[in-house]
């Protein structure tokens, strides 16, 4: 075995000396113990293995998570104690869990939490500093518009007459869900964005939107629907400079 | 009849590993919690199907994984990153600039490596998965695994080591005129 194939082989060995008993993996540690240079290798790359394992794992889970999946599968998960029941029970039994079943997956993925998450990733989305992300800058609000009918993203047809006058930042095209959906920045004269995010009505539940606009850990945000689409506006401007431009 | 699990001690254990391997694949958070909701869905309708319980780890990951390729088998006109091999010397990065980076810092990094290769390290380093365990959630030979890690693991290091630097092309720059605050 070559110092390059037992590396190769070492690579596979788990942080913590979790294989280090391995059989197939005998014959390269004995190499390391014996070439000083690959041991030297081995020792930096355990090192290495170590602290990204210990970097991954500080990445905590949102809160609460671990409660909703537990009481989403509560209910779903216990066995159907039927074996002494006559067929009757039994076959309630089956139609109540099947219920509940269908409750708790609508349950969560119900309009309304797909709504919430939708408004949250979007905010995250175009919260980001120094600018959010972008697939093509341009100040030309119909050449944005041109880039996203060309990756199929949905986007309004006609934007608000004062905002067709103003210059984009540019534009995202991007998949929320599996749902095709766009992005298009504009510069307001204050200097701030205004953000139109644009997507499918039913890529999030048709929700009844919450109505004009209102305020949320310093955005100002309004949803709108429109021939299917739902908009989501989003700005740091002043609330009095985003209602010339959108209509409210 | 098949013996029934502890789902509680089960989602205890797992959740959090299962929520970032999810984040590493779908780079979303929601939507991570979703796949790790999922994950223990299917788990409640196939439990009788795992007769062994420290098969259990690998078979959540495998799940969560096809379910993530199953939701994005759809997403075939999302644009994909081209991987560029990178043909210089891997860059050597000191332990202590390492510890300095955060999770979402290493997560950042992980995703510039090439799919092929990231999938075995995600599964590596986030689900703890023996490079065995690896092979058949991947369904591809051990030989493969290995030298799947062993590059991945120095398009890592190179990826960390830019991160460290500091990557000037993460984040599309606006013209300077036009740079006012979000």
């Amino acid at each position: 075995m070559t110092r390059e194939q037992a590396k190769e082989r070492l690579s596979a060995l788990r942080a913590r000396g979790a294989d280090d008993a391995d059989p197939t993996l005998q014959e390269a540690l004995e190499l390391a113990r014996k070439d000083s240079e690959l041991g030297s290798w081995l020792a930096q790359q355990r090192e290495f293995d170590n602290i990204l394992v210990e970097k991954f794992a500080s990445i905590s889970p949102p809160e609460g998570l671990k409660d909703i999946i537990l009481e989403t599968l509560e209910g779903t998960a216990r066995p159907i104690q039927s074996w002494r029941m006559g067929w009757f029970a039994l076959a309630a039994t089956i139609v109540l869990a099947a219920l509940l079943l269908g409750q708790k997956v609508d349950l969560f993925r119900g309009s309304f939490q797909k709504f919430r998450n939708f408004r949250s990733d979007a905010l995250a989305m175009v919260s980001v500093k120094p600018a959010p992300i972008l697939d093509l800058e341009t100040p030309s609000l119909g050449t944005t518009q041109a880039f996203i009918a060309a990756h199929d993203a949905p986007r309004l047809q006609q934007f608000p007459q004062k905002l067709q006058a103003m210059d984009t930042a540019g534009c995202r095209v991007f998949l929320w869900r599996q749902h095709p959906a766009s992005l298009t920045c504009f510069h307001l004269p204050s200097g701030k964005f205004l953000h139109a995010v644009v997507i499918r009505a039913d890529a999030v539940g048709n929700p009844d939107l919450p109505s004009g606009p209102y305020s949320e850990n310093g955005w100002h945000v309004m949803f709108q629907k429109k021939a299917g689409l739902l908009v989501m506006w989003a700005s740091q401007a002043p609330m009095e400079e985003l209602k010339q431009f959108i209509e409210t | 009849m098949a013996k029934k699990i502890d789902l509680q001690a089960i989602v205890s254990e797992h959740y959090a590993a299962l929520y970032r391997f999810g984040l590493a694949l779908a780079k979303n958070e929601s939507e991570a919690g979703d796949l790790t909701q999922e994950t223990f869905f299917i788990l409640t309708k196939h439990q009788e199907q795992i007769r062994d319980p420290e098969r259990i780890r690998p078979w959540l990951f495998t799940t969560l994984r096809r379910e993530f390729l199953r939701k994005v088998r759809t997403h075939a006109a999302h644009p994909e990153v081209e991987f560029q091999p990178a043909e210089h010397e891997i860059p050597a990065i000191e332990s202590s600039a390492l510890r300095t980076i955060d999770g979402k810092t290493a997560l950042a990094a992980l995703e510039t490596v090439e799919e092929s290769y990231r999938s075995a390290l995600e599964l590596f380093y986030i689900g703890d998965l023996s490079y065995k365990e690896i092979s058949a959630t991947l369904g591809v030979p051990i030989g493969t695994v290995m030298s799947r890690l062993s590059r991945g693991k120095e398009q890592l290091r190179r990826a960390l080591a830019t991160a460290l630097e500091g990557d000037p092309h993460k984040i599309i720059p606006l013209p300077e005129s036009r740079s006012p605050e979000a």
